[in-house]
């Protein structure tokens, strides 16, 4: 008897997040903003190709109009060739519907991807655009300097109270993985910023796992290091800060904002979902 | 006998650690004047090398946003190598002039021994510091070189440069890169603990 419920626990356990992870459905409103978040993808190995094909595949049931990456983009040589392996063929079915890129700098980008078309940037290496209700900053944090920094004051404080704000970058502000940790340095001069200002969601890479960290200040933190490298088992499990993490496969996550919601799906390499969930923007959003 | 030698070395060592103490605050805050005239030199030199980067920007074809990466390569190299044959008798300390480097070398004993010493070392750490490399003025920033961060408060203690070049860090070197052209500019050896 103990026997049977033990194993029925155990089968409960091992179904419940499989469960979870099936009634999780995205609205797909025709005026939302839909889009994929990558991070540490530029290896041009197998890993990198596979998670490219399950954003593919996603792709069919959501389909995510641009995606955004949060830096290492393309790892070793800047040749032809290496954008050639690293980006433009992993991601060919996706540049072939029209699904643009918004890079953002990691410390392995060289200055040459400032001026390549396909990643968005424009000249800049760090640079905003809107889509929709939402308000994206691509900073640079391999160099956060005060001329940046007082930009970064001034879109925040230019946007329209109404739009969601959306700061990607590299360097994670807070990490629970063993490997590099957070960016206290940066942290000092981004967090108040981002407080005072009202920044909703923060998407960060450098850490080769995924991690959703509990709200900090009121912002949602997220790494998405591990769309092509991965740190196996790089996580610490006891991490006070650590909402939901995953380290053992690479990963891309698939988000929706409509209205004052935004929904968010972490799938991993082998296509089964890590995480999900839904983060409400509360409250008037006073400067 | 014994417990008055005992506080007798007890003094001496509270002494000693006074004097250590004032004599590191003293090397570590210098006089503003000293190095703000060392900061305003190497603003100057930068802003003569932008000029020389802008004449040798003029004469290369504009560099158009490309999804073809040999081109924008070739115009960065393009760009390289007219500013190395306008700067070829570029020497180490050019721009980071003795002056300057008493300045800047100031400025980071300040930053790593003050209140935020602790977040900056940890911010290089994070950033993958590089070991064992030291580049020279003149080449071209390897491109399979990670970047080191640079600790955003220690560049508020810095002055301010122009878009064309940027402060990087290699092992403990502080390095001037032109961004445009991927080119060191100068190199401040051993500018950082």
């Amino acid at each position: 008897m103990k026997c049977r419920v033990l194993i029925l626990a155990m089968l409960l356990a091992v179904l419940a997040p499989l469960q979870h992870a099936g009634q999780f459905r995205f609205p797909i409103q025709h005026d939302s903003v839909r889009f994929a978040v990558i991070g540490d993808m530029g290896t041009g190995k197998r890993p990198q190709y596979q998670t490219a094909e399950e954003m593919v595949r996603a792709r069919q049931s959501f389909p995510f109009q641009f995606v955004i990456t949060l830096g290492d983009n393309i790892y070793g040589g800047h040749s032809s060739r290496d954008f050639e392996r690293k980006f433009e063929l992993p991601y060919k079915p996706l540049l072939d519907a029209g699904v643009k890129f918004y890079a953002s700098l990691g410390n392995h980008d060289g200055p040459i991807e400032r001026s390549y078309k396909l990643f968005g940037m424009k000249g800049a290496n760090y640079y905003a655009f809107t889509k929709g209700n939402v308000r994206f900053l691509a900073l640079d944090s391999n160099y956060m300097d005060p001329k940046q920094l007082s930009w970064l004051r001034s879109q925040l404080q230019d946007a329209p109270k109404s739009d969601w704000k959306i700061c990607f970058f590299h360097h994670p502000l807070y990490s629970s993985a063993k490997k590099h940790g957070p960016a206290t340095d940066l942290r000092l001069l981004l967090q108040p910023l981002f407080e005072q200002y009202k920044v909703n969601v923060v998407f960060s890479g450098h850490e080769h796992v995924y991690e959703r960290v509990k709200p900090q200040g009121g912002i949602y933190y997220f790494i998405e290091g591990a769309s092509g490298q991965l740190r196996y088992g790089n996580l610490k499990k006891n991490s006070s800060i650590m909402a939901k993490g995953f380290d053992t496969d690479n990963s891309f996550m698939l988000v929706e904002i409509t209205g004052d919601t935004m929904y968010f799906q972490t799938i991993s390499r082998a296509g089964e979902t890590v995480d999900s969930g839904t983060i409400q923007r509360s409250g008037p959003l006073l400067h | 006998m014994i417990k008055r030698t005992g506080v007798g070395t007890l003094g001496c060592f509270i002494a000693l650690t006074s004097f250590v103490t004032a004599a590191q605050s003293k090397t570590a805050v210098k006089p503003a004047a000293e190095d703000t005239r060392g900061f305003n030199e190497f603003s100057t030199k930068v802003q003569q090398y932008v000029k020389l980067h802008r004449r040798a920007e003029s004469a290369v074809p504009k560099l158009r946003h490309t999804a073809s990466p040999a081109l924008i390569a070739a115009h960065q190299q393009a760009l390289a190598e007219k500013i190395r044959e306008a700067r070829k008798n570029a020497r180490l300390g050019d721009i980071f002039t003795p002056d300057a480097a008493l300045a800047f070398r100031h400025a980071t004993d300040r930053e790593f021994q003050g209140a935020h010493g602790k977040n900056a070392r940890a911010t290089i750490q994070q950033g993958e510091p590089l070991k064992n490399v030291h580049l020279r003025v003149n080449q071209t920033y390897p491109q399979t070189l990670p970047y080191t961060s640079v600790p955003p408060t220690l560049l508020l203690k810095f002055p301010k440069l122009p878009d064309e070049v940027a402060y990087r860090i290699v092992d403990h070197d502080l390095i001037l890169l032109d961004v445009k052209a991927n080119l060191v500019v100068d190199v401040l050896p051993k500018a950082l603990p």
